[in-house]
């Protein structure tokens, strides 16, 4: 079952937030739509991201990766060097340097999609159509648990609460 | 219904969506006479690669001309854009949003022209993809100990962050404007949008996001033109083998690129009607900065300049001279002239800051940053350290031809982004609408 709620201030969708997070629903269940950042949705939502970690592992395979195809190809074809090494830090440190930002910019590039959600096509429950001036509230619950959970919304704020249908 | 928010968002749109319909005698116009310039441009281009590389004025020893002055040139332009508004995210400046978009989509545009210019420069363009890394048919690597290949992985770093960079901030407007549309803009905007639905999971990731790219694309930037420099720096000819080549390089790109902001600014504020969201505090901040950032460049160039005659070495005295007396004066004083005499009269005080002075300073210092560039490579090259090799360099009318059709293909660029895309950030000023 999915319940979507209208309001017209953030401070009663965090009001909400916070009574349903009282009685047990949890930050998976809750969804706050909007046409501009809500921060207090976000700071009563906390939804753990691993974005900083991904984009740093990112960095540091792409510079290994670097250091090992530069060293292979240093060595796969010689190029006469007047001496100097066939594999020097100092010549291809930039080269390592560019892969490792690379790396890390194209992980949270794919971070963002991944953790937006954008990239999971055919969600089974609709978003509301957005308007100006307004915050929806999507609740998933049981069944059962419908009745009172749109009561709390109501006492919340809301102006209105709407059952919609999940998709097939 | 909260009216008075949605008013306001209506009015938000009305003003900063009207440049994406229709489209006036005068665009059609500029559009069409920048086209042909650009298109005069790859025609002269063709030419060249037609008749040979020696259509253009680089012969021994310049063997680097214009297209590697544009080349710097465009690169420094393109730092407008990313690092100023990296700088703005980071700081948090809260009138940054007006300037944010128009500066990122100048360094993707910048950037885009200037990687082309090494490719123009080369004698057989057509094999140019022979940097690229892949295991060929003659079993040869490219050589990664070369600043060319620097240049390559920087810039496909620098491109890449920068264009996922306008690109991010760009979706809820995206996915706002296929919600106001119909038929192929529909199509195009809810495409572009890849599914946003205004959930708090995606502005949290979006905001995360945009932090964190920030922080990133701001050491790219300053990598990209210490690379630049490097190209320079790392040849043993007079007066590039210099340490502080790499940040003289930046502070000269984050200058030229404050100024091409100004100027993109101040043409976008009176052709798109945005001045009630330009506002003169934009220019009288970007103007601190410009000012700011020309009392450092001239920092640099005495430091420079009077490093090397103390040194007082023949082979870097000859280009000392060829530039502060010689055949080079000229250039050299009107870029001291450009770069700081005019920056300091116009933007010194507070009361000259006005909007149209403030343009004024920012032209002044893209002609400036340009001859710059010219003096950092002809000199050089023209005064080498085998005194015997001097010799001067004549640009021809291809290489001025290719120069001016770059500059119309930025305009060009620009005003097809404007006519697709909101200049500026329309979720951005609705941001803490609902509190």
């Amino acid at each position: 079952m999915v319940l979507t709620a209208d309001f017209a201030d953030a401070q009663s969708v965090a009001s909400a937030i916070r009574a349903l997070k009282a009685r047990g629903y949890g930050a998976d269940e809750i969804d706050v739509f909007s046409t501009a950042p809500i921060q207090e949705a976000q700071a009563l939502l906390e939804r753990p991201s691993r974005m900083s970690l991904v984009a740093i592992t990112s960095a540091v395979v792409f510079c290994l990766s670097a250091i090992a195809f530069v060293h292979y190809t240093q060595h796969d074809y010689r190029i006469v060097t007047g001496g100097m090494p066939i594999f020097s830090w100092w010549s291809t440190g930039v080269i390592f340097y560019e892969f490792t930002m690379f790396g890390s910019l194209t992980a949270t590039f794919v971070m963002f999609l991944l953790e937006s959600g954008l990239l999971q096509r055919g969600r089974a429950i609709p978003a509301p159509r957005l308007e100006e001036g307004r915050i929806y509230l999507r609740l998933i619950c049981q069944a059962g648990d419908a009745v009172p959970a749109a009561e709390y919304l109501y006492e919340a704020g809301a102006a209105k609460v709407d059952e919609i249908e999940e998709r097939p | 219904m909260d009216t008075a928010v949605a008013t306001r968002a209506d009015n938000l749109r009305a003003t900063l969506w009207r440049p994406l319909t229709g489209a006036s005698r005068a665009y059609i116009a500029a559009l069409a006479l920048t086209f042909l310039l650009g298109a005069w441009g790859l025609a002269c281009w063709g030419y060249q690669i037609f008749r040979g590389i020696g259509v253009a004025g680089i012969r021994r020893p310049t063997m680097w001309g214009f297209y590697l002055v544009n080349f710097v040139f465009w690169i420094g332009i393109s730092h407008a854009g990313t690092l100023i508004s990296a700088i703005l995210r980071l700081t948090d400046a809260g009138w940054r949003k007006p300037v944010t978009r128009i500066a990122e989509a100048i360094t993707v545009f910048a950037l885009m022209i200037g990687a082309m210019f090494p490719i123009i420069h080369l004698g057989r363009p057509l094999v140019f993809f022979w940097l690229i890394p892949y295991p060929n048919s003659r079993l040869l690597w490219p050589n990664f100990r070369s600043p060319l290949l620097w240049d390559l992985t920087a810039i496909v770093t620098y491109l890449s962050g920068s264009i996922i960079y306008l690109y991010l901030p760009m979706i809820p407007d995206l996915a706002e404007l296929a919600q106001h549309s119909t038929g192929w803009r529909e199509r195009f905007y809810r495409l572009l949008s890849i599914g946003w639905t205004g959930s708090d999971r995606q502005w949290h990731a979006l905001e995360r996001a945009m932090h964190r790219m920030a922080g990133m694309i701001l050491a790219v930037a300053v990598s990209v033109h210490t690379v630049v420099a490097w190209d320079f720096a790392m040849a043993v000819a007079p007066l590039w083998h210099s340490t502080i080549f790499g940040p003289y390089f930046v502070a000269g790109a984050i200058f030229s690129g404050i100024a091409a902001l100004l100027v993109v600014l101040s043409i976008i504020r009176r052709l798109l009607h945005l001045e009630a969201y330009v506002l003169p505090v934009h220019f009288d901040n970007l103007g601190k900065l410009l000012f700011l950032m020309s009392l450092l460049w001239f920092y640099f160039t005495v430091a420079e300049n009077l490093t090397t005659w103390y040194g007082n070495s023949p082979a870097e005295m000859n280009v000392f001279g060829s530039r502060v007396r010689g055949p080079f004066a000229p250039y050299f004083w009107v870029m001291i002239c450009c770069n700081f005499v005019l920056p300091f009269l116009l933007l010194s005080s507070r009361r000259m800051r006005t909007i149209r002075n403030v343009t004024i300073a920012a032209f002044t210092v893209l002609i400036g940053m340009w001859l710059e560039r010219y003096l950092i490579i002809l000199p050089t090259l023209s005064y080498p350290r085998l005194a015997a090799a001097t010799g001067f360099y004549e640009p021809t009318w291809v290489e001025i031809s290719i120069t001016a059709s770059t500059f119309a293909a930025m305009v060009m660029f620009y005003l097809i982004f404007c006519k697709l895309f909101p200049a500026i950030a329309v979720w951005e000023y609705k941001n803490g609408s609902h509190r």
